[in-house]
């Protein structure tokens, strides 16, 4: 409830929050409970005493059965098998004990620190990673704005249904359009030529790489990444627009004072999880798209690995690179989350 | 959860990849050679399996096989394959199926748990390099004595130096591979033929030939490109690399790992640096910048390779046996049956002469090292040196059963049964000889003696097929040299920045990107990139190797 | 209210936007219906744009003559139900459990959670693992192993801390325990985010093939998407020896658009009814003081 208000408060002017309109009630417990926490001046009393274990379970033994199953899944199918990651720091021989045959320590790990092209494909893994999240991921949003302010539903469901058909086409028929479309006789070079005259060799030239790779993977994700967004936009409630038209507010206004506000904890936690999984750009997609010539930006983590092949150790090996992502990200979204909470205080946890 | 598992699949199959007849590889933990004691692991074998015998255990036995599916032909259990094969063997064969999109992965994946089957065929000569350290597989080449049409196909085609070529660092090799009496080329230039007999032009015989009809079909077509090409120039690049007297592999081909076996200076050298190699790259050079060429032949999908030849937008391009076909049903199509003519061409010879490169030796068989337990081992052994080496067991597989699907004429030739079809032999015919009867598929019918592989082909690729065999010189195996287990890490991170320079600048001075003037400086920063230590392991690998035998 | 000009230029704007973007992700799409009708010489020749050209259906009846596409076909939709069923239920309570600010080791579940997105055990424990608990060869290496996205997990946790407080606390008053509350106030006003993750997961179960390529031996239960992932191997490996069977060069010149109508078909059907969740509102009213 406290980030609610915050990111209100946060987001603008207006002091309509959720909690205010739906019912009289509301507002009342609201500014009773503000009066709980705090005594006369205004000055936050101290919490009541931690609870103990005990008394959590007498008071939520419900809340943790429906924990029990879901944890259960947890330690079973996750947990159990991470221990196979000790095989970053043992020898693994495929064929021999899973949990790899003696220890190595940091061997696999100073192989790749001192591989000068692991560090070139990891750059190249990070900026392909960064463009992805600062283009594609406003894009849903814009669009489901977009959609939200049609006033033919009809239409609004025929468009939003088509824009989701991309996310369904295989990585396969997407990097086949690709390359129609940025071939030398194709539809882009055609219209170029009747501007510039020139055409331009699109998958021969490094430089290329990153803008076709993110605008497609920007077609691609739009239409269904807005589907959450429109879900959320759901939740708004209809009265506070009301209140704001009464305010004699714009369309733009109400836009950003109640709309946005509304959906920004669906935003903030979309984008905490994004920027956890940066590092994961599409192997297979790049796989298909790149060529030697585009190896300089196109070559990520991934593709590099899938390249240097055939050595007894490749296990032991990826799962080392595999381990020093999985750190990376973890840090990003821990880092990402405690930022989002001091500056918005929403957050994922 | 979808990369980790993209790149899981991906680590599969990057160990699954086909590998270099030199095979790095390790050394096992134990050097021992654990030939143990037959006599208790010989339970239904035969006792006096000699070439030539037909093999049938003296009591039923089973066992398990990685199968890979095809989906052309999808396994049945009725198929006529597996009874025969029970009737004949005594054998029952438990395959698990695994879809051939994925073979490579889950293979590597059931011998990493420890799960694999005995029997795994399909195995690449060098993909079985990975699991060799860890002793999961067997080092056949100490059980070959028990399999007598084995030995002696090898020793009648003359292929111990190939075989020689699998050897590990330990100097046994861990695949039974699948053998040919001759190299067997497939890939190769199609052209329009049409064009050419209307045009007048030679079909070519040298690359210069070919630069010169390419020319001719330019001067009459001006606005088009008369060879734009597939596989991403791979595929032609490998035929013509030989010719020039380098090796390479560039795109989706790569053979080797760069390096070449010097006959006269006894060493290896890295290909991409030698004067041969700036020859190769000058000769399409000059085809690019002449507009002879299509640029994208390099980097263009398939799809749109084929779109343009197909169309009659492009009359040269790279294709293999089955590729004809694909090529002429879409022609029948766009162009209209009876006004086009297309066939392969012998490959075109270079400055080094008709020379090609390749292996007689394919795909093959690994066998789980757990199969030493099993009382049937040596049945077991038995069983597969008759189907995959012997003639008969080699005619079984491909063609069937004799009165049942197809007949044998007194002068040896084979006929399918006319209600059967295989490969538009018998296009009337309402049953497929693979799908229908489990014949000619991938997991069994492979290598052979020429005149078996030649009998079920069509008769236009039996005139290719002799005409390269007539003109072509394969070009001499390069010696094993095996790396050791500690140097083989090391080699991998170096090979692989290395390759991926040489595919660059391949393609940059090809196109024109890069002046061939450079080469020099070219050569000058593949040292950098630690040519010279890579070169200077394999040759290491290869002097100690010598020595030790 | 009337709209200001400028409301209305946007508006004119807009419509021209969405216009657009319609036609970019509807014409690629239709191309590929196209092409999946279109006979092989006409896709080969990259004549095929909106319309089948030489239209046939030879791919289709070729793939759903084949028994075997419908055992697969049949084992997707089980899976596919059987999953998202295990996989709502899990996330469910397990979010709105988190959701509760007050309970105590909170943190810690949360925790617990968000780990497993980063580190993971690789294909090789994972598999010993199912091996081990005798579920390889069975519909439950399919549905369990990743039952849990917590990505969804911490999107609908995000949901259930933004409903208000109030009106769980009404639902206390009047009685109800803790599965009362979730049961009969939180899941029915939650219809908008319980609609989008039976979606998500429907097709992430749909579309999975890697958990069947793993632990499924036996093709008689191999889902749809390994029998077309399959088919555009056989389609596009060039086997020398092996030939051309009749159709398979017009298979392999279709059978990546025909997999991706025959994937996406079933996902177009179901969407409407999901759509019809997207109704605004659904929180409103639904406490009467």
């Amino acid at each position: 409830m406290t980030d609610q208000r915050a990111a209100t408060r946060q987001a603008g002017k207006s002091t309509v929050t959720l909690q205010d309109a739906s019912l009289p009630s509301v507002r009342k417990s609201r500014s009773g409970r503000r009066a709980q926490n705090r005594d006369g001046s205004g000055n936050r009393k101290n919490k009541p005493a931690k609870q103990t274990w005990a008394g959590a379970f007498r008071k939520d033994w419900r809340l943790y059965t429906l924990l029990g199953a879901p944890t259960l899944y947890f330690i079973v199918f996750k947990y159990l098998p991470m221990a196979g990651n000790v095989i970053a720091f043992r020898h693994f021989t495929p064929g021999g004990s899973i949990f790899g045959e003696y220890w190595v320590g940091f061997q696999y790990i100073q192989m790749f620190i001192n591989d000068p092209t692991f560090w070139s494909v990891f750059k190249n893994t990070i900026i392909l990673g960064v463009l992805t999240l600062v283009f594609s991921f406003p894009m849903p949003i814009i669009f489901a704005l977009l959609l939200n302010e049609l006033r033919s539903k009809k239409f609004k469901k025929i468009v939003q249904s088509i824009s989701y058909l991309p996310h369904f086409m295989s990585v396969v028929i997407v990097v086949g359009m690709i390359f129609q479309l940025t071939s030398l006789q194709g539809t882009i070079n055609q219209l170029l030529g009747h501007f510039t005259g020139g055409a331009i060799d699109f998958m021969q030239q490094a430089a290329w790489f990153r803008p076709v790779y993110v605008s497609s993977d920007v077609w691609q994700t739009m239409g269904w990444g807005a589907i959450l967004y429109l879900a959320a936009l759901t939740t708004i409630d209809e009265s506070l627009y009301e209140a704001a038209r009464i305010d004699g507010a714009t369309r733009w206004q109400q836009t950003w004072h109640v709309t946005l506000p509304g959906i920004s904890p669906m935003i903030m936690t979309l984008l905490i999880l994004n920027i956890g999984s940066f590092m994961a750009v599409g192997f297979e997609k790049i796989l298909l798209l790149y060529n030697p010539l585009t190896y300089p930006t196109a070559d990520v983590i991934s593709t590099y690995l899938y390249r240097v092949g055939i050595e007894s150790n490749n296990f032991s090996y990826a799962t080392a690179i595999g381990l020093f992502e999985s750190v990376i990200g973890l840090t990003l979204v821990m880092s990402a989350n405690s930022i989002s909470r001091r500056l918005v205080g929403a957050s994922l946890w | 959860m979808r990369r980790k598992s993209l790149r899981m699949v991906a680590i599969g199959a990057a160990i699954g990849v086909a590998g270099a007849l030199s095979a790095c590889s390790t050394g096992p933990a134990t050097n021992s050679a654990s030939t143990t004691n037959l006599a208790s692991v010989s339970v239904g074998a035969m006792k006096n399996y000699t070439a030539g015998t037909p093999f049938k255990a003296t009591v039923p036995m089973s066992f398990s096989l990685l199968y890979s599916d095809h989906p052309n032909y999808p396994q049945k259990p009725s198929w006529l394959l597996w009874q025969q094969m029970t009737k004949l063997t005594n054998v029952k064969l438990n395959p698990t199926i695994v879809p051939m999109s994925d073979y490579a992965a889950k293979r590597s994946l059931l011998i990493g748990a420890g799960h694999a089957p005995m029997i795994i065929p399909k195995t690449y000569p060098g993909q079985e390099t990975p699991f060799v350290q860890s002793g999961a597989i067997l080092p056949v080449s100490d059980y070959v004595n028990l399999m007598p049409n084995y030995e002696q196909t090898v020793k009648e085609w003359g292929l111990q130096s190939e075989i020689d070529g699998l050897r590990q660092a330990d100097g046994k090799y861990y695949v039974l591979p699948g053998l040919h009496q001759q190299i067997w080329p497939d890939y190769t230039l199609v052209v329009r033929t049409d064009i050419f007999t209307k045009l007048g032009i030679a079909i070519p015989k040298t690359w210069n030939d070919l630069k010169t009809a390419l020319g001719r079909l330019k001067a009459a077509n001006p606005s088009t490109i008369p060879f734009s090409d597939r596989y991403m120039g791979g595929a032609t690049m490998n035929i013509a690399s030989p010719t020039y007297g380098t090796a390479m592999g560039e795109g989706l081909f790569h053979l080797g790992d760069g390096t070449m076996f010097n006959q006269a200076t006894n060493k290896f050298v890295y290909a991409a640096a030698q004067p041969q190699y700036e020859q190769l790259l000058a000769y399409f050079n000059s085809l690019v910048k002449g507009g002879l060429m299509d640029p994208e032949s390099f980097t263009q999908t398939d799809d749109q390779a084929i779109a343009k030849f197909t169309s009659g937008k492009s009359f040269v391009i790279s294709g293999n046996s089955q590729d004809v076909v694909t090529y002429r049903t879409s022609m029948d199509q766009t162009l209209g049956k009876g006004k086009y003519s297309i066939s392969k061409i012998t490959v075109p010879g270079g400055p080094a002469g008709n020379i090609i490169a390749g292996s007689r030796l394919e795909n093959g068989v690994m066998i789980n090292s757990q199969a030493l337990k099993s009382p049937n081992f040596v049945a077991m052994m038995q069983f597969i040196d008759w189907l995959y080496y012997s003639e008969a067991g080699k005619e079984f597989a491909k063609w069937g059963v004799l009165g049942t699907t197809y007949t044998k004429s007194a002068a040896g030739v084979r006929t399918l049964e006319p209600n059967i079809n295989f490969q538009g032999l018998n296009p009337q015919g309402t049953k497929d000889l693979r799908k229908d009867y489990g014949f000619s598929g991938g997991v069994f019918a492979y290598g052979g003696s020429t005149d078996l592989l030649q009998s079920m082909m069509s008769p236009e690729e039996i005139v290719f097929q002799k005409a390269m065999a007539a003109t072509k010189t394969p070009q001499p195996i390069a010696p094993p040299a095996p790396l050791s287990e500690a140097d083989q890490a090391q080699a991998t991170l170096l090979q692989t920045p290395l390759q991926d320079y040489v595919d660059q600048n391949t393609l940059q001075f090809i196109l024109g990107q890069r002046p061939l003037s450079q080469f020099g400086a070219f050569v000058t920063e593949l040292q950098g990139k630690g040519m010279t230590t890579y070169v200077d392991m394999k040759n290491k690998a290869y002097t100690t190797f010598k020595n030790k035998k | 209210m009337k709209d200001s000009t400028g409301y209305k230029v946007f508006r004119v704007f807009n419509i021209t936007a969405l216009l657009m973007i319609v036609f970019v992700t509807f014409y690629p799409f239709l191309n590929m219906v196209a092409q999946s009708f279109s006979s092989e010489g006409n896709i080969n020749a990259g004549r095929v744009n909106l319309i089948p050209l030489g239209f046939n259906i030879e791919t289709y009846k070729i793939v759903m003559g084949d028994a075997l596409f419908w055992t697969s076909y049949k084992n997707t939709v089980i899976y596919t139900v059987v999953g998202t069923l295990i996989s709502m239920v899990l996330t469910t309570t397990f979010a709105y459990a988190i959701s509760k600010r007050h309970l105590k080791g909170r943190n810690f579940f949360i925790a617990i959670a968000v780990f497993t997105m980063f580190f993971n055990g690789g294909i090789i424990p994972n598999y010993v693992l199912i091996s081990s608990l005798g579920m390889r060869d069975t519909l439950w290496a399919i549905v369990v192993p990743n039952a849990i996205s917590v990505f969804n997990l911490l999107i609908m946790k995000s949901f259930f801390e933004n409903m208000p407080a109030e009106l769980e606390e009404a639902g206390a008053i009047d009685g109800l325990s803790t599965y009362g509350i979730l049961f009969r106030i939180v899941l029915p006003l939650s219809k908008a985010v319980l609609a989008t993750m039976v979606l998500f997961y429907a097709v992430i179960n749909w579309n999975a093939w890697f958990g069947a390529f793993l632990y499924l031996d036996k093709s008689s239960l191999f889902p749809v998407t390994i029998y077309l992932r399959n088919m555009i191997a056989g389609a596009s490996t060039a086997s020398s020896l092996g030939g051309n069977a009749e159709n398979v060069t017009q298979i392999a010149s279709n059978i990546k658009s025909v997999t991706m109508v025959l994937s996406v078909v079933p996902i177009l059907l179901i969407y409407p009814f999901v759509q019809k969740y997207f109704v605004s509102g659904v929180m409103l009213g639904s406490v009467k003081q």
